[in-house]
C-alpha cells in the first residue's frame, strides 16, 4: 500500500513537472535551443504572482488570469530580444546568452524579493484531500494533473490541427523549406517561446501553491524540466508529459526510501535511460 | 627566364611577439614558485584564487571553445578530485601533497562513464546534462557517511606543516596550475593534435573529412579538462582546508569560467588570461554589492553572446596582430639563393 500511494503521489508530482517539460520540449523542438532560464522564469512569474497576491488581495485565479497573459508577454519578449539573435547551427550563443540571463535574473529576484521562501496562499485549497481506500489524495495536486493533461492536449492539438501547428512542426523540420513556402521564421519562433513560457505562467502559481519558492530555486526545475523531456523522448509533448510522470514516480518513491535519496533517484532513472535508451522511453529511435 | 623555379618555403610559427609573451610567461612561472620568498601567506592565497581561476577558464576554453562541448559542470571534478584529496590525505594518512596528485585519478576514471552518457545528448542537452552529472556528484557526497555526508570535512593533518612549508607547497601548486593549463593548452594548440583540434572548432564535419577522427578527439578533451579541473579543485581546497558538498560543487565555477572565456574571448589563451583579469579586479572591487554585481556580470555575458561573440581579445587581434601564443602556421616563400 505504501508503494502504491508513492505510486499515485508521484503521478500527482509529474502533473508539476509536466508543465514545466512541455515549453522546454516546444523550444527544443522548434528550435533546437534550451532556455537556461526556463527555471527562473517559473520563480519570476511565482515571485510576482505572490506579490501581486498580497499587495491587491487576489486570489489564486486571479493571479492566474494576470500571469498568463505576462508570462505570454515576457516569453514574446525573450524571443525578440535575445533569442531571435542567437538561434542558429551552434548551440553555443544561445546557451551563453540563456545563461547570463539566468544568472542575472536569479540576482535580480535576489535584491528584489530577497532570499526568503514565499508561497501563495490558496484560501484553503492547498490543504483540502479526499481519502479513497486509505490513501489520501490532495485536490491541488489533481487539479495540478488535470491542467497539465488539458495543457498537453490542448498543445498536442495545436500542434497537428491548426495553422500555426503546421507552420511550426515546418519550420521545426527545416527551417530554410518553410520559409521558402511563406513562413516567417522568426515570426514562428516568436509565437512558439511565448507558448512555452505563457504555460510557465500555469507552472508559477500551482509551483507557489503547493510548495514555497525562492530565488535559487530555478536551477533545479531547469533540471526537472530537462530530465522530463530526455526521460520521454524528444519529437512530442505527450512524450514530455509521460517523462516528467515517471520522473514525478521516480523521485516519490525515492523519498519514501530515504528523504535525501528522492532528487537523487530521479536523476539515476534520467540517467539509467540515457544509457539504456538514449532516444528516451517513448521516443522514435 | 620565367620558367617556373621551384620555390623554398619554410613554415613560421612563432613571432616577436610570442617570444616576448613566451619569456614573460616563463619569468612569471618563475616568480610564481618563488612567492614565498617575496609574498606573505595573504598575499599567496590570493594569487592561488587567481591561478585556480585561470586554470578553470582555460579548462572551459579547452572545452566550449576547440571541442564545442559546452558544459556547465566543471565543478563536479573539482570536488571529486578534492574529496579525494580529503580522504587520501585525512581518512589514510597519505601525504597531503602527494595526494593532490593521486586525487587526479578520481576525476579520470568518473569522466569516461559521465561522457559516455552524456555524448549521446544533443549539442544544448549536453549543457544541461552536465550540470545533472554534477548535482549527482553532489547528492551522492551529501548521501555518503565517509566523507562526513553534508557537514563536510577539514584537512587538519595540515597543521603538521609549518605555514612555510604550506606556503612553498602553494606557491609550487599555483606554477603547477599555470604551467599545466596555460603552458600545456599552447604546447597542445602548437602540436598536431592542435591543429586537428583548431580545424574541429572550425568546421567539426570539414575536419572529419580531413581525417580528424572528431569523436576520439572529443573525447581526449573531455577527459583532459575533467583531470584539469580536478587539479583545480585539489588545489583550492587544499588551501581552503575545509570541503563540504555546496562548496565543492558550487556552481559558481562555472559561472565564473563561462564569464571570464566570453568577455575575454573565446577559443583563445590570450582571452583567458584577460578575462580572468577582468573578473579578479571585478571581484575585488565590486564583490561587496553581492547580488547587483552578478546581475552586471549576467547582462554583460548576454551581451557579449550578443553582440560580441569574440570577446576583448577578439576585438583586439583584429585591429593588432600581435599574438601573446601564436598557434597560427605561416607559410613563408623564400627566394632562392644561388
Amino acid at each position: 500500500m505504501q508503494w502504491f500511494d508513492a505510486l499515485i503521489q508521484g503521478v500527482l508530482l509529474g502533473g508539476m513537472y509536466a508543465q514545466y517539460a512541455l515549453g522546454m520540449a516546444l523550444m527544443f523542438g522548434v528550435m533546437k535551443i534550451v532556455n537556461v532560464s526556463h527555471g527562473d522564469l517559473v520563480i519570476l512569474l511565482s515571485l510576482v504572482g505572490i506579490s501581486l497576491a498580497s499587495s491587491f488581495g487576489l486570489g489564486p485565479l486571479a493571479v492566474m488570469a494576470a500571469l498568463v497573459p505576462l508570462a505570454v508577454g515576457l516569453g514574446w519578449l525573450l524571443q525578440k530580444a535575445v533569442l531571435n539573435r542567437v538561434v542558429g547551427e551552434d548551440p553555443l550563443p544561445s546557451l551563453i546568452a540563456t545563461f547570463g540571463l539566468s544568472l542575472a535574473l536569479q540576482n535580480l529576484m535576489l535584491q528584489i524579493w530577497s532570499a526568503n521562501s514565499r508561497s501563495l496562499p490558496g484560501g484553503g485549497i492547498e490543504s483540502r484531500s479526499v481519502q479513497i481506500g486509505g490513501i489520501y489524495i490532495g485536490l491541488l495536486p489533481v487539479i495540478v494533473l488535470a491542467v497539465a493533461v488539458a495543457l498537453t492536449w490542448g498543445l498536442d492539438l495545436m500542434l497537428k490541427r491548426t495553422r500555426f501547428g503546421r507552420a511550426l512542426r515546418a519550420a521545426a523540420s527545416d527551417v530554410e523549406a518553410a520559409s521558402m513556402t511563406g513562413i516567417n521564421p522568426r515570426a514562428v519562433y516568436a509565437s512558439a517561446t511565448a507558448i512555452a513560457v505563457g504555460i510557465l505562467g500555469f507552472a508559477a502559481v500551482f509551483q507557489s501553491l503547493r510548495s514555497t519558492v525562492a530565488p535559487a530555486d530555478g536551477g533545479a526545475q531547469l533540471i526537472y524540466a530537462f530530465e522530463a523531456v530526455i526521460i520521454g523522448g524528444m519529437g512530442s509533448v505527450w512524450g514530455a508529459f509521460l517523462g516528467a510522470m515517471v520522473l514525478g514516480v521516480a523521485q516519490a518513491i525515492g523519498f519514501r526510501i530515504d528523504p535525501g535519496f528522492g532528487v537523487l533517484a530521479g536523476h539515476i532513472v534520467f540517467l539509467l535511460v540515457l544509457a539504456t535508451r538514449p532516444q528516451g522511453l517513448f521516443g522514435r529511435a | 627566364m620565367v620558367a617556373m623555379m621551384p620555390m623554398q618555403v619554410s613554415i613560421r610559427r612563432q613571432t616577436a611577439s610570442g617570444r616576448v609573451a613566451l619569456a614573460l610567461f616563463v619569468l612569471a612561472v618563475i616568480g610564481l614558485a618563488a612567492m614565498p620568498w617575496w609574498a606573505r601567506t595573504g598575499t599567496i592565497r590570493m594569487v592561488l584564487e587567481l591561478c585556480c581561476y585561470i586554470a578553470v577558464a582555460q579548462m572551459w576554453n579547452l572545452l566550449a571553445g576547440y571541442a564545442g562541448l559546452v558544459s556547465v559542470g566543471q565543478q563536479a571534478f573539482m570536488g571529486a578530485a578534492g574529496y579525494a584529496l580529503f580522504v587520501l590525505a585525512q581518512t589514510f594518512g597519505v601525504n597531503p601533497f602527494l595526494a593532490v596528485f593521486l586525487s587526479l585519478l578520481v576525476p579520470l576514471v568518473l569522466a569516461v562513464p559521465c561522457y559516455l552518457l552524456l555524448h549521446r545528448l544533443d549539442g544544448p542537452y549536453f549543457a544541461i546534462g552536465t550540470w545533472v552529472v554534477a548535482e549527482v556528484f553532489r547528492l551522492v557526497a551529501s548521501n555518503l557517511s565517509w566523507v562526513n555526508a553534508g557537514a563536510g570535512m577539514s584537512l587538519s593533518v595540515m597543521k603538521d606543516y609549518s605555514a612555510f612549508q604550506r606556503n612553498i607547497a602553494m606557491s609550487l601548486f599555483c606554477a603547477l596550475l599555470v604551467l599545466v593549463s596555460i603552458g600545456g593548452s599552447y604546447w597542445f594548440l602548437r602540436s598536431r593534435f592542435g591543429l586537428a583540434l583548431i580545424a574541429m572548432r572550425d568546421n567539426p564535419v570539414a575536419a572529419a573529412s580531413q581525417g580528424v577522427n572528431v569523436r576520439r578527439l572529443r573525447f581526449l578533451i573531455y577527459v583532459a579538462a575533467a583531470v584539469g579541473c580536478g587539479l583545480v579543485g585539489a588545489v583550492y581546497f587544499m588551501a581552503q582546508l575545509r570541503i563540504n558538498p555546496p562548496s565543492a560543487f558550487d556552481p559558481m565555477w562555472s559561472n565564473l569560467a563561462i564569464f571570464i572565456v566570453m568577455v575575454g574571448g573565446i577559443a583563445s589563451i590570450e582571452g583567458v588570461l584577460i578575462g580572468t583579469l577582468i573578473y579578479f579586479i571585478a571581484d575585488r572591487w565590486f564583490g561587496e554589492y553581492g547580488a547587483s554585481y552578478f546581475v552586471v556580470l549576467g547582462v554583460m555575458t548576454v551581451l557579449v553572446a550578443l553582440y560580441a561573440r569574440t570577446g576583448i581579445w577578439g576585438m583586439i587581434s583584429k585591429r593588432w596582430d600581435a599574438p601573446w601564443f601564436p598557434i597560427r602556421r605561416h607559410l613563408v616563400l623564400e627566394r632562392d639563393k644561388p
